[in-house]
């Protein structure tokens, strides 16, 4: 364990998004493929699983009946986040990498996340979410790369223009 | 004997010359990797520049064995642009002053002057870690003249320093580098100075 001390650590947000997808495909190309088996960050690749009560909201009579189908819902999609997380990882060859889900809002678990491993660098996605294209960050993006106690680095699906 | 060293030497020239098809075809390969770094006379876009080389630098170093894979780093300084005319407090008369060619030309030089120590200072840096490097200097308002660098240079990874008001909470964002999370066609790293505090 002292030698994974080391080497600084990278944290990579995911969700089901194919932006997620994109960024993390992205990062593994550029940081760890080319340099099997010395990588040169330690990575940990963290998924936010929405809590169903907030997912929900206070909607009325009647919720307390949904929130186990939307329970139900939230952790299919977070076991199919941590597959293709895994599958992404052993299509590069990545060794080592730490897939974790939390529960709660993926803005503080991210930023907890970095605190808690020390992490010199974020990795997110970004939804671009907004009718004014490309001038709104998905909020979570947004919000780490200003709370984030570490570097961020926010990836962006290219448009590739012919 | 000499044919077989002349189709050797043809291949690998065709060897070379084929990381610039792939790169107009496809994105996502593995060529000429470049990563900008925006620098102006603050601080924390020479840490910026510093986490880049101490992290990044087996990405960048300029090893022969990795000649077609290594990374560009190009080093960015945005000049405000300096306006030729100026409303001088006029005297008698109240005409806007259009500055005198002398002066346009001593700010041109101090401006240039400006830029020039900033990027030797830059440079000093990665060479020291041996990355290779180009300099890059453009006028204009910064946040739009990086953004508009990003799209014309096929840009892998922009990164910027976070100056934005660091010592009262590290949650505000400098106005560039805002702009250039949001705007920028190509992922962002935005390096954000430590906390005073923290001993890393």
């Amino acid at each position: 364990m002292a030698t994974g001390d080391e080497k600084s650590v990278m944290v990579v947000g995911v969700d089901d998004s194919e932006q997620s997808t994109y960024a993390l495909e992205w990062t593994l190309d550029r940081f760890f493929a080319p340099y099997a088996p010395n990588y040169p960050f330690k990575l940990f690749i963290v998924h936010a699983k929405p809590n169903a009560v907030s997912a929900v909201g206070l909607a009325g009579p009647g919720t307390a009946e949904v929130v186990p189908y939307v329970d139900a819902d939230l952790k299919h999609t977070a076991a199919k986040v941590v597959e293709k997380a895994k599958a992404i990882c052993q299509s590069k060859s990545v060794h080592g990498a730490v897939i974790e889900v939390f529960e709660g809002d993926a803005r503080n678990i991210l930023c907890e996340v970095v605190d808690k491993h020390h992490a010199s660098i974020l990795v997110v996605g970004s939804h671009g979410y907004g009718a004014i294209k490309r001038a709104v960050l998905g909020s979570t993006s947004d919000y780490c790369a200003h709370h984030a106690h570490c570097s961020v680095m926010i990836v962006k699906k290219p448009k590739i223009k012919g | 004997m000499a044919e077989d060293q002349a189709t050797t030497a043809m291949e690998t020239s065709a060897v070379e010359k084929q990381p610039e098809t792939t790169r107009e075809a496809e994105a996502p390969s593995l060529t000429t990797k470049r990563m900008v770094v925006a620098i102006d006379e603050s601080d924390s876009s020479f840490y910026a520049l510093q986490w880049v080389i101490d992290h990044f630098s087996n990405l960048l170093l300029t090893t022969q064995a990795a000649e077609a894979e290594s990374g560009m780093l190009t080093v960015v300084h945005v000049q405000s642009p300096f306006h030729h005319f100026a409303a001088f407090p006029a005297g008698p008369g109240g005409a806007t002053v259009y500055a005198s060619s002398t002066m346009i030309e001593s700010v041109r030089k101090a401006q240039q002057e400006t830029s020039a120590a900033l990027l030797s200072r830059a440079l000093q840096m990665c060479r020291a870690k041996q990355i290779r490097t180009e300099t890059l200097v453009l006028e204009g308002e910064a946040k739009e003249m990086i953004c508009e660098a990003v799209e014309q240079m096929h840009v892998d990874l922009l990164v910027v320093g976070s100056r934005g008001l660091g010592k009262i909470k590290r949650a505000f964002l400098g106005s560039v580098s805002d702009y250039c999370a949001h705007h920028a066609h190509c992922p962002i790293l935005i390096v954000k100075p430590p906390k005073e505090m923290m001993t890393k």
